[in-house]
């Protein structure tokens, strides 16, 4: 069992409300000016059975993409093994 | 860039010099199809916009009708395709965004959407896709600005497999005397209110006026997110501010941004501006004067406002927590003039920006259309039950739960008749009086149009008129969205400029003034550029003075009797019978019977004045037989019908009786004391009618005579209707 971790924000061009609401109306309203800003997006862990940690992070990301869990067009996807960035 | 190399010498010709790279983005923005209706403009004249009721009609951002003496209401419709093609969640949103926005800028309050779609067959995985983030988009954004989302319709086709329609309708109410309708005078100030001005969104509207290519699936600067609270609060302080009188005139900022704005603005009124576009709150600081100028970031308001009251609306929008700026003021010498950084980047002159020359392309009637089947044959059927149960569970018929279940569309207690309980939504007007309301629905039928746009578009006009009619309102107005393809290919521009003489015709014939509508070109699947069906879709307001008397179209009580209204044809050229039985999309489509409607319109209304009707449904797609399901499933009531008693004419079989779309035509449920009284009334006006049967038991029985031809159990229906569109959806 390997547990893979998919976050999906809006692509860096696309604007945020969410993250910009918190930033604005708690982050910065609260004084803590330091913070420049704020991105919010969606965290999904799979708990995957698959021989290899590749195999079930190539897994995840073909369902990602045929089961629309994100837009391609509009959000950025990051698939990862969990705790680090590769299966390494 | 979608400015033609005509276009750009004419630019030059205005400017007697080269435009700055400011003066060409706002040309690009503003001669964008989007904008200027530079294509449609010719053929829009056609349609009548005027009576005695209007008092705002087309050319500001949302007309306004009169109701009930001192209101006004303000509705408008508006299509999201392109966005939501691309970004089905988002772009139905951002729609939803827009539209509201347009009704506000006449100060009215918005308190209904609409929405009107067209999508993709359920079964399909990318269509699924994106019928599930349309519909979403549009409840999360309503839902969280708390306007209910009171009606609409649906049809699915799979032409709209990659790319969906998707057209919502906004309608608000406002007093006559606080109606924000001034005349901006030089000297006033500009505030731009709202969200903070960013790169999303930059060429919108240039993007909506081509065709999507798959490659223009990464042009994602034209995606445009939603943020629905910010919109709440544009709507809070605006209805507060308008209260207060303290706002001249406004304009939403949508497609093409600013320069459209301030274009359109200051030509309509013999203005200038002048605009320093350092003072517009950025949210990123690195932007170049064109993109501030096109930028498209939703939840932003243009306000025009006396310099003695900037203060008091400077104090409101504070109270409610939004950023504004005042970017400049009005001139009197016509130019628009905009500095940036200490210099002069743009200066245009108004009129000639805001208004291109009109284009007109080539017509031809395409070979495919010419090609159609005109005469039908359709085989014998035996099985009546079995057809009807085809038909009955058409996603094109059965209730549309699945969708408006996912609406918040009882939010502010106005909603007398919710979706999928009557013709058209009924909403409470409290500020008139106790009872006052409105009735609202919005129409459309892509196969009618497909077989011919202009009975098709004529059609829309018709059912839209029905169904107010059928909930007890009377019909005051009408506003039209034109979906077609691409105007210059000159067989999808035929479609248009057919649609287009369809609604005018049938409109002037109804005396159902067009007072506002939207024009949507490039409506072409992602795939292969081919035009997705091209359809008129028609949102009407009708006035109910007491909404006690407003009928839903359930059965009620067992004894009463159903009676049909109105003379049924042979007419089953693109019906969802011969579609859904035989795969048939052909024949020629129910013909426009505008004097038919007006007659049969005047009696249905007494019926229900009168207290005798108390129950109406009109019949459009699936027939007489569609249409009596509907009522025995939402009152769980049987019936016994008899086909013989149908007036018709020219009908040699059981099938044409049943689900035949000929127009004009009502089923109501007859107090059973009153039939003498309704009978001799249509008499007196003339009106023919058929007693069908009585309204009792479990089961809809289908007869002609002695003949059995149908027999379904209530339940069975209702599984059917309730559950189909689910099934389909969900998997």
């Amino acid at each position: 069992m390997y547990v893979i971790e998919v976050i999906i924000t809006n692509k860096e061009n696309v604007r945020d409300p969410e993250g910009e609401t918190i930033h604005r109306s708690l982050v910065i309203r609260r004084g803590f000016n330091d913070v420049a800003g704020i991105r919010a997006g969606k965290y999904l862990e799979f708990r995957v059975n698959k021989p290899s940690c590749r195999e079930a992070l190539e897994y995840v990301k073909e369902l990602c993409y045929k089961l629309r869990i994100y837009n391609p067009v509009v959000h950025d996807i990051k698939v990862r093994a969990s705790g680090s960035d590769s299966c390494d | 860039m979608p400015l033609t190399t005509e276009e750009l010498s004419e630019i030059k010709m205005i400017l007697g010099r080269e435009p700055t790279r400011a003066e060409l983005s706002m040309f690009e923005a503003q001669w964008s199809e989007h904008c200027s209706y530079k294509s449609s403009r010719y053929y829009l004249r056609l349609l009548p916009t005027t009576n005695s009721n209007v008092l705002i009609g087309p050319g500001r951002d949302a007309p306004a009708v009169k109701a009930f003496d001192r209101f006004a209401l303000v509705f408008k419709i508006e299509s999201h395709n392109h966005p939501s093609a691309v970004d089905p969640y988002n772009g139905a949103a951002t729609g939803i965004g827009g539209i509201v926005r347009d009704i506000m800028t006449l100060g009215a309050k918005p308190i209904a959407l609409l929405d009107l779609l067209f999508l993709g067959e359920p079964s399909n995985h990318y269509a699924n896709w994106l019928i599930r983030g349309v519909v979403k988009g549009i409840s999360d954004y309503g839902n969280r600005i708390g306007v209910p989302v009171v009606a609409g319709m649906i049809w699915f086709d799979k032409s709209y497999n990659t790319y969906p329609l998707v057209n919502v309708a906004c309608v608000g109410i406002v007093e006559v005397s606080k109606l924000v309708n001034s005349v901006p005078e030089a000297g006033d100030l500009i505030v731009v209110a709202g969200n903070s001005t960013g790169r999303d969104g930059i060429f919108g509207s240039s993007f909506a006026s081509k065709s999507l290519g798959s490659d223009e699936l990464s042009n994602i600067s034209a995606v445009q997110v939603g943020n629905p609270l910010m919109e709440k609060l544009l709507i809070d302080a605006i209805t507060e501010a308008t209260e207060l009188g303290l706002i001249k005139y406004m304009k939403d900022l949508g497609g093409g941004g600013l320069a459209t704005a301030l274009s359109e603005l200051a030509a309509d009124h013999n203005l200038g501006a002048v605009v320093i576009l350092d003072s517009l709150h950025l949210r990123e600081g690195n932007m170049s004067p064109e993109e501030i100028l096109v930028s498209e970031s939703q939840e932003r308001m243009m306000l025009i406002v006396a310099s003695d009251r900037l203060n008091d609306l400077g104090a409101v929008l504070k109270r409610y927590d939004l950023e504004y700026s005042v970017i400049g003021y009005l001139s009197s010498d016509g130019l628009i003039k905009v500095y940036y950084r200490g210099e002069l980047v743009a200066n245009v002159p108004a009129k000639e920006l805001a208004k291109p020359r009109i284009r007109l392309w080539d017509i031809e009637i395409p070979e495919e259309y010419r090609s159609l089947g005109r005469e039908l044959r359709i085989p014998e059927v035996n099985d009546l039950s079995h057809a009807l149960r085809k038909v009955l569970s058409s996603p094109n018929v059965v209730s549309k739960e699945w969708v408006y279940s996912q609406y918040d569309y009882e939010v502010g207690i106005r909603t007398v008749i919710k979706p999928g309980a009557g013709d058209a939504a009924v909403l409470r007007l409290m500020e008139v009086s106790e009872y006052a309301g409105i009735a609202v629905k919005g129409d459309g039928n892509p196969r009618y149009v497909y077989l011919n746009p202009f009975m098709g578009a004529a059609n829309a006009v018709g059912e839209c008129y029905r169904n107010l009619i059928s909930v007890g309102s009377k019909p005051v107005a009408i506003v039209d969205e034109l979906n077609a393809g691409n105007p210059e290919k000159p067989t999808h521009y035929w479609y248009f400029t057919q649609m287009v003489k369809g609604v005018a015709w049938m409109a002037q014939e109804l005396k159902l003034p067009v007072v506002g509508g939207k024009v949507s070109f490039y409506n072409e699947d992602l795939s292969n550029g081919s035009q997705v069906r091209p359809v008129t879709t028609i949102v009407g307001v009708g006035l109910i003075d007491d909404v006690r008397k407003s009928v839903t179209y359930s059965l009620k009580n067992d004894g009463d009797y159903v009676i049909v209204v109105g003379v049924t044809c042979p007419e089953l050229g693109g019906s969802e019978y011969i579609y859904r039985c035989f795969g048939l999309e052909a024949g020629e489509i129910p013909l426009p019977r505008p004097s038919s409607e007006i007659l049969n319109g005047t009696y249905v209304s007494k019926l229900i004045d009168l207290g005798y009707a108390l129950a109406v449904h009109d019949v459009d797609v699936g027939g007489i037989a569609a249409a009596i399901s509907e009522m025995c499933v939402k009152g769980m009531k049987g019936v016994m019908i008899d086909l013989s008693k149908v007036p018709a004419r020219g009908c040699s079989r059981f099938d044409e009786i049943m689900f035949s779309e000929s127009q004009a035509r009502y089923l109501v449920e007859v107090r059973r004391d009153c039939l003498g009284k309704a009978l001799e009334l249509a008499r007196d006006l003339n009106v023919e009618v058929g007693v069908l049967g009585e309204v009792h038991g479990d089961e809809l029985a289908i007869r002609y005579g002695d003949l059995d031809l149908v027999r379904v159990g209530i339940n069975e229906l209702r599984e059917i209707y309730d559950n189909t569109l689910e099934r389909l959806i969900e998997g």
